[in-house]
């Protein structure tokens, strides 16, 4: 079987500057991918590509199916994207926020909706635990809130593979843990898959299952998360040593933990 | 807020477009050779003095440029407003663009002695600029026809044709004399001036126009003098008002059909008494618009046309 | 729990129209010349009814004059504000509007263009000056967007006014240049430019009602899509939204709406603006109910703003753009406001 995402010698070009060369990589069910680097490595632009949001050569896969030649529809229905910050400029309901995310089930103005469409809300609302604040204005919301109506919405619109572009960046630590908590307990059920760009390595350590290292826009490594986050690979890459401050962060996380839980459970029961 | 600014502008042109259709008027003090110095009083009450008759003027006003003509003095022409377009010979005169377009470098260039304009038509650092380069200001403004009379013998003294100047205004009072000899037959009938077609909104000449007076001098009455000037009026006041004879200054330019027409065929005018009678007149030269000595022109075909129709 | 959140609101519906038709009836009973109402009712009972009418004044003024006039308004009224509330939602701005970007501005221009050199591609009035404003507006939005896109990818509020503003001042010297070669129509350009329904007819109410049914089909249609845009382009383009089709047909729509209106009845300013701000308050974002309820609004605000332009200073009318500006200018201030003080 074809792996669910197979991505073949990426490039992106801006001008004369390669942002992104010969990224190759694979995604199978039930993977967890990061895509990791410092700064200016090409992280966001490789998922750009991937998303069709930037030219690039090369090409994209999704279960073998050319993703450029795809319908916006069709592909919205394979790959769902959460971006990390959302400005909307009209008052919107949280609700209406989260049902476009059915649009690729049912465009255009006649679209009765089914009763799937209503399923696919609730659970995601529920999932996400904005279902009590439906009614309330995306305007209104923290950045937190704002974030998990964005996921709501992804998860409404039922994609295979969930593409996360720094997702949670501008959150605390507790809410960035259970953002991450509710896409991993999503990526339980069976055929799915998440690609991620994350900067920060301790979450990349504790969710990952593979990883892509890139510097300059070059691979540096690529494989399962344990071969490739390697104190070998990172410290030059980030040019310090990785391995002594991820574990202080880890110390630092186990203390959170309970804490985040908590809340997480709070928020969804 | 552009669109107020555009809304500005558009409402500044229109009123520069009156200015000009407007233009002339002064007073005359004495000035008996041709070779003697001129000193005359504007109509802003500036003195102006010459040196010797002009023989180079640029003039910025359609009227005035006819007025020059008028008093055979359209040599003395050398540069005009961008509107001046009568008699034809005006139009091979240089033109200096009007309004705040107005190429203050080009009058300069042209080396003239006298510059003569409406009221308003330039600012003050226009003016300022151009005294600077020894060129004399001339303000004509006329708003009725006496003013018209002063402004005709203003020219005459600047151009040291006072004699030709008397001539013309002694021989517009004679043709007001003779149309208003039949004022009383005309005593209950309206007319209606149109200044611009429906398709672009009715405008009307109401009170304080050459039209408005001219109408009054052959007794009949405009049916729009309660508005002043020039004014967009109610389509539906003009059906209310029901003029019984509509003279219309709308352009026309050879296609289409032609203003008659158009107000002719124009829906719910059908009972109109002008359109039911056919009565109405079109003028294509702005002989009813302009303070010039045509106004006795149009003062006649308005005439004629009132006696005629009927 | 099923909660049908867009779905069509019947008493919105209801509200919106009972105002409307108020509206309507007031705007064709009121007037520069005073017809009692009784007269008015059998004038136009007897239009319907096909009976002969009084004699009188009455029936020409109401037939020929008022009705055609009225309707005219309130179908321009309706498609500038359909257009403004679409754009507003494309680019994710309150403050996007055929005036605020200097569309209406170039379909002027296109118009004045027709008018000055005399462009007739029919026998058919108006058909010149309409292809000309259509071909402008498209034109216009087209540079105004390019432009913006380069500047300012997320087109801020700021950035698309300044271009707006930047490209009306383009605009209004390519008109003086324009006025400079055609000397002898500048007294026509600077009537037509004041804008003007006077003369309206039902010749000109039709054209009207048939684009306005066409584009506002296409318009309602790119409800979903327009709402996907107001949330943001890349979200829309996230869920699957066709982008760049979406915005090719909502532009195309829009400059047509713009053209055919500025060609009838003149620029009138701020209607796209006012309105669909002040039916967001009433029935929120959501472009399902935002553009129908904006069809009404824009109808009834435009009806409003001329009966003011017809009564005013009766027996003088007003140019209608100074009264939309007046309300508008008032409506834009609050908006940025706002907008600035969200940020």
């Amino acid at each position: 079987m074809a792996d669910m995402l197979d991505v073949q010698k990426l490039s992106v070009r801006l001008g004369n500057l390669d942002i992104v060369k010969d990224l190759s990589f694979t995604v199978a069910e039930g993977d967890w991918l990061m895509i990791v680097g410092p700064n200016g490595a090409g992280k966001s632009t490789a998922l750009s590509a991937i998303t069709q949001g930037v030219d690039y050569t090369g090409r994209v896969l999704f279960e073998g199916e050319d993703v450029a030649k795809m319908k916006p529809v069709r592909r919205a229905q394979c790959m769902g994207v959460l971006t990390q910050s959302h400005f909307v400029g009209y008052a919107f309901t949280v609700e209406e926020v989260v049902r476009l995310g059915r649009y690729a089930y049912a465009p255009g103005l006649l679209s009765n909706r089914s009763d799937d469409d209503d399923e696919a809300v609730e659970e995601a609302l529920a999932l996400t635990g904005m279902a009590a604040q439906r009614k309330q204005s995306v305007l209104t919301l923290s950045g937190g809130e704002l974030q998990r109506t964005f996921l709501a919405q992804v998860f409404a619109q039922q994609p295979r593979l969930l593409l996360l572009d720094e997702p949670t960046n501008h959150l605390d630590l507790v809410y960035q843990k259970q953002v991450f908590s509710l896409i991993e307990r999503w990526l339980q059920k069976p055929g799915r898959a998440v690609v991620s760009v994350v900067h920060d390595l301790s979450l990349v350590k504790a969710f990952g299952t593979a990883a892509v290292l890139l510097r300059h826009g070059q691979t540096v490594a690529t494989g399962a998360i344990d071969e490739v986050l390697t104190a070998k690979n990172l410290n030059p890459v980030y040019n310090m040593d990785v391995a002594a401050w991820m574990r202080q962060m880890l110390s630092q996380w186990a203390a959170d933990d309970n804490t985040a839980d908590n809340i997480i459970e709070e928020k969804i029961c | 807020m552009n669109v107020l600014k555009q809304k500005i502008a558009v409402l500044l042109l229109a009123a520069l477009l009156l200015t000009c259709l407007c233009g002339c008027g002064g007073e005359t003090p004495a000035g008996d050779n041709s070779d003697a110095a001129v000193t005359v009083t504007d109509m802003m009450g500036r003195e102006v003095t010459l040196d010797e008759p002009a023989t180079k003027i640029v003039a910025l006003t359609a009227s005035v440029c006819e007025i020059l003509y008028a008093l055979d003095a359209g040599d003395t022409l050398v540069g005009r407003g961008e509107y001046c377009n009568y008699p034809a010979e005006v139009l091979e005169v240089t033109s200096v663009q009007s309004g705040y377009d107005t190429n203050i470098e080009q009058i300069i260039a042209l080396q003239p002695q006298v510059l003569l304009m409406a009221d308003m038509a330039q600012d003050d650092a226009q003016i300022a600029q151009l005294e600077a380069a020894g060129i004399k200001v001339v303000v004509c403004d006329a708003q009725n026809i006496a003013e018209v009379y002063d402004s005709i013998k203003l020219i005459g003294e600047l151009v040291g044709k006072q004699d030709k100047a008397s001539a013309v205004v002694a021989d517009m009072q004679a043709t007001f004399d003779e149309v208003a000899q039949n004022a009383a037959d005309n005593s209950d009938k309206t007319v209606y001036f149109e200044v611009s077609p429906l398709q672009y909104g009715l405008w009307t000449a109401g009170a304080d126009t050459f039209m408005n007076e001219i109408c009054a001098m052959l007794g009949a009455k405009n049916c729009f003098d309660d508005v002043s000037g020039w004014a967009e009026i109610s389509e539906e006041q003009v059906l209310q008002r029901n003029p019984d004879y509509i003279v219309t200054i709308t352009m026309y330019f050879g296609d289409g059909p032609t203003p008659q027409e158009e107000i002719l065929s124009r829906a719910g005018w059908q009972n109109v008494t002008a359109v039911k009678n056919g009565a109405i007149l079109s003028l294509q030269n702005d002989e009813l618009s302009r303070p010039a000595p045509r106004l006795a022109e149009g003062a006649r075909l308005l005439h004629d046309f009132l006696l005629g129709a009927e | 729990m099923n909660k049908r959140l867009d779905k069509v609101r019947w008493w919105e519906y209801l509200g919106f129209g009972g105002v409307f038709m108020a509206v309507l009836c007031l705007c064709v009973c009121v007037g520069s010349v005073n017809i009692p109402l009784s007269e008015t009712v059998t004038v136009i009972s007897n239009a319907l009814l096909r009976q002969p009418q009084p004699e009188g004044l009455a029936p020409a003024i109401i037939l020929t004059v008022r009705l055609p006039r009225v309707l005219c308004v309130a179908l321009t009224g309706a498609a500038l504000s359909l257009a403004g509330a679409a754009m507003q939602g494309l680019l994710k701005n309150p403050l996007a509007d055929g005036s605020t970007l200097g569309v209406s501005s170039g379909a002027a221009l296109g118009a004045v263009i027709a008018i000055a050199f005399g462009l007739n591609f029919s026998a058919v009035p108006f058909a010149g000056t309409m292809i000309m404003a259509i071909l402008f507006a498209l034109g216009s939005l087209l540079i105004i967007l390019g432009l913006a896109y380069k500047l300012d990818y997320s087109l801020a509020t700021n950035t698309i006014i300044l271009i707006g503003v930047i490209y009306s001042m383009f605009v209004s010297s390519a008109m003086s240049v324009i006025v400079t070669f055609a000397a002898d129509k500048v007294q026509q350009i600077t009537f037509w430019t004041m804008g003007s329904l006077q003369g309206s007819s039902y010749e000109n109410a039709a054209v009207l009602a048939a684009v306005l049914l066409v584009c506002g089909g296409v318009l309602l249609a790119s409800a979903q899509e327009l709402n996907a845009f107001a949330v943001g382009e890349d979200n829309a383009r996230h869920i699957g939204v066709n982008v760049r089709r979406t915005k090719l047909v909502v532009l195309i729509t829009v400059s047509v709406l713009i053209g055919v209106c500025v060609s009838i009845g003149g620029t009138i300013a701020f209607v796209g603006l006012v309105t669909p701000h002040m039916v967001r308050m009433i029935v929120g974002p959501n472009h399902r109910r935002l553009l129908p309820s904006s069809l009404f609004g824009g109808a009834v605000f435009l009806l409003l703003a001329d009966l003011v332009a017809r009564i005013l200073l009766n027996p003088q009318e007003l140019p209608i753009g100074v009264v939309t500006s007046l309300v508008g200018a008032v409506v834009f201030v609050f908006i940025f406001y706002n907008t600035r003080k969200g940020q």
